[in-house]
């Protein structure tokens, strides 16, 4: 089952990612002084404090970091789609580099620590009803 | 080694009775575990003239009023009889509740209060505990709530499966230290789970949360509070009960990062670098100790504290934890009072209260005889790590 997923409330500093999110690009906050990639996107860059940051798009490909399958009905919107995967994924452009994914517990047979996986875009709503898109991770070449 | 070593004491110890729902007003609660805590000390409520402690509740919405559902200093201030002159106090808006002890015996040490009051109210609200319940998800939870990711028991699962993966670790393996704390919690009449024996069979059988954590890896929230009487070591000398003197404390609060990118390798740089302060003011190592109080919040947080302050091998703690290592009569008995597990979740102060009572001679029938040291580590390590080691000689 589909869930009904909480909307982003996009600011200051997600606006790029998820506007590029939704022409179906993976853009990750980096440092234009030092290159050091972040997300959560953050003011200043926490390797080296310089204010000197942009929104390039990266490979899309990583593998799984570590995953959870959720059996509690713990967040709004998502009360049927229990079971339910999050898999945090990690980009191949920087070590521990992460982001989410989730997905049915019954297509996740090929989940495994280590798999290699590709973007997708799942096509959301804004909080304020914008036309974004939620990236998730699949398996790579799937 | 630090200049403070044996300087300060725990004097005095009280908490209130721990229920699964709200039944009296939190405040109520607090009272009575704090009266209690100065009656154990043996001093009147009048000499109190330090106050601290950390109020929040564990997320968003929990706590909203105080003596209700929070316990603020300004309520205690209200409605405890102590003197009037109490100036000095501490109220740690982040972090754990040894955040607001450290501020407590800094206090104790610069001769701003002479004793000091601790406490941790904690509420347990009704529902599902720290459900999500907003359809927006701003700031940092943009990149998780659209997940159907938002709670700390998926944090640690995530961890923890990491550690499964690498070490080859088993939730066999995990049943020995669990049902060890809840053997433990027989021996303590305050645990909530006194009277409620659980076998192994149990552990396995018991429903997933968030896989591979399960129900019984979750503490059990409750309703209560429990409190300290700090004070100086000479004045503690003087009081009726034998002193628990603060050896040493440490704190980790360098690394703040989020849902997004908290992993099993931050739990570990944390919890190394607090426990290596309390290692190297105090003089003491792992060695030294003879019973561990380590956060269980989650059950893998005792693996990674066990690991992080170098009482076993990274990587090596669920085998340690087996054939009765962590056991009272072991090689280093854990959680001797139940752990949060067990006794119920007061965010780290059970695990301080033990530390303090077992280095004091006041752990009743699960006192580890002889006990000259005893540590507690609080977090998970999560966010912020926090401990106190306490020895039985100044
Ligand atoms: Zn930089």
């Amino acid at each position: 089952m589909t869930p009904d997923r909480p909307r982003p409330v996009l600011d200051a500093l997600s606006r790029a990612y998820w506007e590029a999110a939704g022409r179906g690009e993976l853009a990750i906050q980096r440092c234009e002084e030092c290159g050091h990639y972040q997300h959560p996107p953050r003011p200043l860059c926490e390797r080296c404090t310089s204010s000197d940051l942009a929104y390039p798009a990266v490979s899309g490909r990583g593998v799984v970091h570590s995953f959870t399958t959720n059996h509690q009905r713990n967040v709004a919107g998502f009360e049927r789609a229990v079971p339910y995967v999050n898999l945090i994924v990690e980009l191949e452009e920087q070590a521990e580099l992460y982001l989410l994914s989730d997905l049915p517990a019954g297509e996740a047979d090929w989940v495994a620590i280590g798999a290699p996986v590709e973007v997708a875009f799942e096509p959301i709503e804004a909080a304020e009803g914008e036309a974004i898109a939620l990236p998730q991770f699949r398996p790579a070449g799937g | 080694m630090w200049a403070g070593r044996g300087k300060t004491a725990v004097a005095g110890i009280g908490f209130s009775q721990l229920t699964r729902t709200h039944e009296r007003p939190l405040g109520q609660l607090a009272i009575e575990a704090c009266r209690a805590a100065i009656a154990d000390a043996g001093i009147e409520p009048s000499q109190i003239d330090g106050l601290a402690t950390h109020p929040d509740q564990p997320f968003r919405g929990a706590g909203n009023r105080a003596g209700e559902d929070l316990v603020p200093a300004a309520f205690l201030i209200d409605h405890l009889d102590i003197g009037p002159e109490v100036e000095w106090y501490a109220q740690v808006s982040a972090g754990l509740i040894p955040s607001a002890i450290i501020e407590a015996l800094n206090a104790l040490m610069a001769g701003a209060c002479t004793y000091a009051l601790v406490w941790r109210a904690m509420h347990r609200p009704a529902g599902t505990y720290g459900a999500w319940r907003e359809p927006f998800a701003g700031g940092d939870s943009q990149f998780t709530a659209p997940y159907g990711y938002t709670s700390p028991f998926q944090l640690h699962a995530v961890a923890y499966q990491r550690y499964m993966h690498r070490y080859g670790a088993t939730r066999e393996e995990m049943a020995s230290l669990v049902t060890n704390s809840r053997a433990n919690a027989q021996l303590n009449e305050a645990a909530f789970f006194n009277g409620t024996p659980m076998s192994v069979d149990d552990y396995l059988a018991a429903r997933m949360i968030s896989e591979p954590i399960c129900l019984f890896d979750c503490d059990i929230p409750v309703e209560g509070c429990a409190a300290l009487v700090l004070t100086t070591a000479e004045r503690a000398r003087d009081l009726p009960r034998p002193p628990a003197y603060v050896a040493a404390w440490g704190q980790h609060t360098a690394a703040r990062p989020t849902y997004v990118n908290y992993m099993l390798d931050d739990y570990m740089a944390c919890g190394a670098s607090t426990a290596g302060k309390l290692w190297s003011r105090s003089g003491l190592g792992p060695g030294d100790v003879d019973a561990a109080q380590l956060y269980d919040g989650f059950s893998p947080s005792t693996y990674y504290w066990l690991e992080a302050a170098g009482f076993c091998p990274e990587g090596e703690a669920h085998a340690f934890v087996q054939d009765g290592r962590v056991a009272l009569g072991g090689e280093l008995p854990v959680n001797t009072f139940g752990g949060s597990l067990s006794e119920g979740r007061l965010h780290g102060m059970g695990h301080i209260a033990e530390a303090a009572r077992q280095v004091s001679g006041r752990a009743g029938p699960r006192q580890v005889e002889g006990a000259e040291v005893s540590i507690a580590l609080d977090g998970s390590p999560l966010l912020r790590g926090a401990g106190l080691l306490f020895t039985r000689e100044a």
